[in-house]
């Protein structure tokens, strides 16, 4: 874990959000729908690391 | 670090030229549309007022008109002149094929320039003329289209790329 993290979910977010405006505005609002998808996606594929490692943490706390 | 740096440039570099070619490509139609139109125009007085012949026509639109659309009229007037026992549709059609890559024209355009030479020297001069304002009349209706295109397109070539790019270099960091 890190700030980095956190940084780079920040910038995919803006980055996302600037890209679903720009194809909004020249009519593709189906492509802009894919995109915000993908870009949870992404979002979700790189937490996911942080999430297991959280249960594991939960997990050696209550001694399962 | 140092290699990071060097290589999101880089990626940052080819992906905003991609989408500033594609906007080009987009921009680039309708004016080569138009100038195939004028071209037409041009043989079509060829053929009706001056009575040229097919090769003399096209190496005289290629003189008037030096670009890649007029370059299209010539490689056909070469395949005529020399020995290859082509006729004047198979000569066209094989010199459209070698040429369209180089202009942003599409398959459409493509296919009604193709059809507009199946029937190049096959008629009389008045049927000539008809085949010509079909020809014509054909890539005024893909002008259209093209200039619609690019008005939607264009902007949002540009920004994509770069957008794309940064994304990628978000991803990949």
């Amino acid at each position: 874990m890190g700030i980095d993290l956190i940084f780079k979910i920040a910038a995919i977010g803006i980055l996302v959000s600037v890209l679903n405006q720009v194809l909004i505005r020249s009519g593709r609002e189906e492509q802009a729908m894919m995109t915000t998808l993908a870009g949870l996606v992404v979002v979700l594929l790189m937490v996911v690391k942080e999430i297991v490692s959280l249960f594991n943490t939960i997990k050696a706390m209550f001694n399962f | 670090m140092f290699f990071k740096i060097i290589g999101s440039i880089i990626i940052l570099l080819s992906s905003s030229f991609l989408g500033f070619i594609l906007s080009k490509d987009c921009s680039m139609r309708p004016q080569q549309l138009r100038e195939l139109q004028g071209l037409l125009q041009m043989l079509e007085n060829e053929i009706s007022y001056m009575a040229n012949l097919l090769t003399d026509a096209f190496y005289k639109m290629h003189e008037v008109r030096k670009n890649e659309i007029s370059l299209i009229f010539k490689q056909a007037a070469d395949y005529l002149t020399a020995d290859t026992g082509l006729n004047a549709s198979e000569a066209w059609e094989r010199a459209l094929k070698e040429n369209i890559k180089k202009t942003a024209l599409n398959e459409e355009d493509e296919k009604i320039l193709i059809s507009f030479g199946k029937m190049l020297g096959k008629s009389d001069v008045e049927g000539q003329l008809k085949n010509i304002k079909l020809a014509m009349k054909q890539l005024e209706i893909q002008e259209k289209k093209a200039e619609e295109s690019k008005a939607k397109n264009e902007a949002m070539y540009k920004r994509l790329g770069v957008l794309c790019g940064l994304a990628l270099i978000i991803i990949l960091v």
